[in-house]
């Protein structure tokens, strides 16, 4: 994948590991749901650095998902504040968020969510027309790089689902957004495909995006993120930075028998 | 055991003295299993005490002395290779006794050790992450594969910590130490 310079390039450079600053700052959140206890969150606090890759872990009905979606602005906590960029969601109007996840949010899911009616090219413009700016020329070359320029004029149907997914993580990023939020953006690929889809996101990352992502894969989580934070029962249970020093094989694996006796 | 039968897989190929026994035996685990040239000497000269191996040439400088592999060598690396791997599962670390260990001394309390562990196993996936990544930019897919188990492991692991942890498995009242 060659795709560092050109992402730069789009992001002018910024972000990147040195020079820490705070993007996303969570205090004491609560979302209380009627009618049942899943996916409630019960006083989380958060701070995430601009140019980390966290991942989020959990199991289901923990709470991560609601993190996320309070964290995009798609939802309003029950109690305490989330803020964005510096920007306190809970004080936006309905109009004001919708501004704020065009502006600063970009989102991928599960299920890709593309509209089966346009085109690749068109899915990935419709948050660019919504702000009413023309990014064709940025569309073509996010695809290009992406590694699906060739599948531009073509319906989501016609698609497999990892060239899905690259097109929904174009149009996530057609905006450059200050956050990429990924919800299980692995869960409906098979293991191969997911591994290229995370590759991207880790690409993205190494080029200075930040990158908040849930998933229940530790592996996956693992290999990109630097940054575990564990949800259980609504509730942060462990925030782990993980190290990357190079190690001798040895010291991660053993392959081990019995003495060569008998 | 899976030394004697790594030395007489790697015979099987061509006749090998000790040293390119080693060498090519470490270089097969990719670093992972280390072995001093002893053991390999130990290990030849029990293979060729049970027939499975035999000495090319003269017998003078052991370091110089080739082996290969005699057709019941043939017959028992065959048999070793088709069988499965069926013996007890092997839990060498650690964490099984002191989790044994800690539900008696810490009254049943394992917050702290299962916290910890969890963090280690955590480091361990991304660990295996760059060694998975750096045996497949050196080409060996094998060796990529064996790292895959590796992970795969070491999530297992990491879900039992989780299950631990968890209200429903963690708390169990009255859990028999005996």
């Amino acid at each position: 994948m060659d795709g560092r310079t050109f992402f730069r390039a789009f992001r002018g450079g910024g972000g990147g590991k040195n020079g820490m600053s705070e993007l996303v700052r969570l205090t004491e959140v609560t979302k209380v749901y009627q009618g049942g206890i899943t996916g409630a969150l019960n006083g989380v606090s958060l701070i995430v650095e601009k140019g980390e890759f966290t991942a989020i872990m959990g199991p289901s009905g923990s709470g991560k998902s609601t993190l996320l979606n309070l964290v995009a602005g798609l939802d309003r906590p029950t109690s305490g504040s989330v803020a964005v960029g510096g920007t306190d969601l809970g004080k936006l109007g309905e109009s004001g968020l919708a501004r704020f996840r065009r502006d600063n949010i970009g989102f991928v899911f599960q299920f890709f969510y593309l509209l089966p009616n346009l085109t690749s090219l068109e899915n990935v413009l419709i948050p660019a027309q919504l702000k009413g700016s023309d990014a064709t020329a940025r569309a073509r070359e996010l695809l290009g790089q992406l590694g699906i320029q060739d599948i531009a004029d073509r319906f989501p149907a016609r698609l497999s689902g990892g060239q899905q997914q690259r097109v929904a993580i174009a149009r996530a990023l057609i905006n450059s957004p200050t956050l990429l939020l990924a919800d299980e953006p692995t869960g409906a690929l098979d293991t191969h495909t997911g591994d290229q889809v995370m590759e991207l996101l880790g690409q993205l990352n190494r080029d200075g995006q930040t990158i908040l992502l849930v998933t229940h894969d530790a592996k996956l989580a693992t290999r990109h993120a630097a940054r575990v934070i564990s949800v259980m029962d609504g509730k942060i249970v462990d925030d782990a930075r993980l190290e990357s020093p190079e190690r001798a094989a040895s010291e991660v694996i053993r392959v081990r028998s019995e003495e060569a006796s008998r | 055991m899976s030394l004697k039968f790594g030395v007489l897989g790697l015979l099987k190929g061509e006749p090998l003295h000790g040293y390119e026994v080693k060498n090519r035996f470490e270089a097969m685990l990719g670093g992972t299993w280390e072995v001093n040239i002893g053991q390999i000497y130990t290990t030849l000269q029990r293979l060729e005490r049970d027939g499975l191996v035999r000495p090319i040439g003269r017998r003078g400088d052991r370091g110089k002395l080739q082996y290969e592999l005699s057709p019941e060598g043939h017959k028992a690396l065959d048999q070793w290779l088709a069988q499965p791997d069926s013996g007890p599962q092997q839990l060498h670390e650690d964490i099984y006794v002191k989790l044994l260990l800690a539900t008696r001394i810490a009254n049943g309390d394992l917050k702290g050790l299962l916290a910890r562990q969890k963090r280690a196993y955590l480091q361990r996936l991304r660990d295996l992450n760059r060694l998975e990544e750096r045996a497949r930019r050196d080409g060996r897919v094998d060796l990529a594969r064996l790292v895959r188990g590796a992970l795969l492991h070491t999530e297992a692991d990491l879900k039992w910590m989780d299950e631990l942890s968890s209200e429903r498995f963690g708390a169990e009242e009255g859990a028999r130490t005996e």
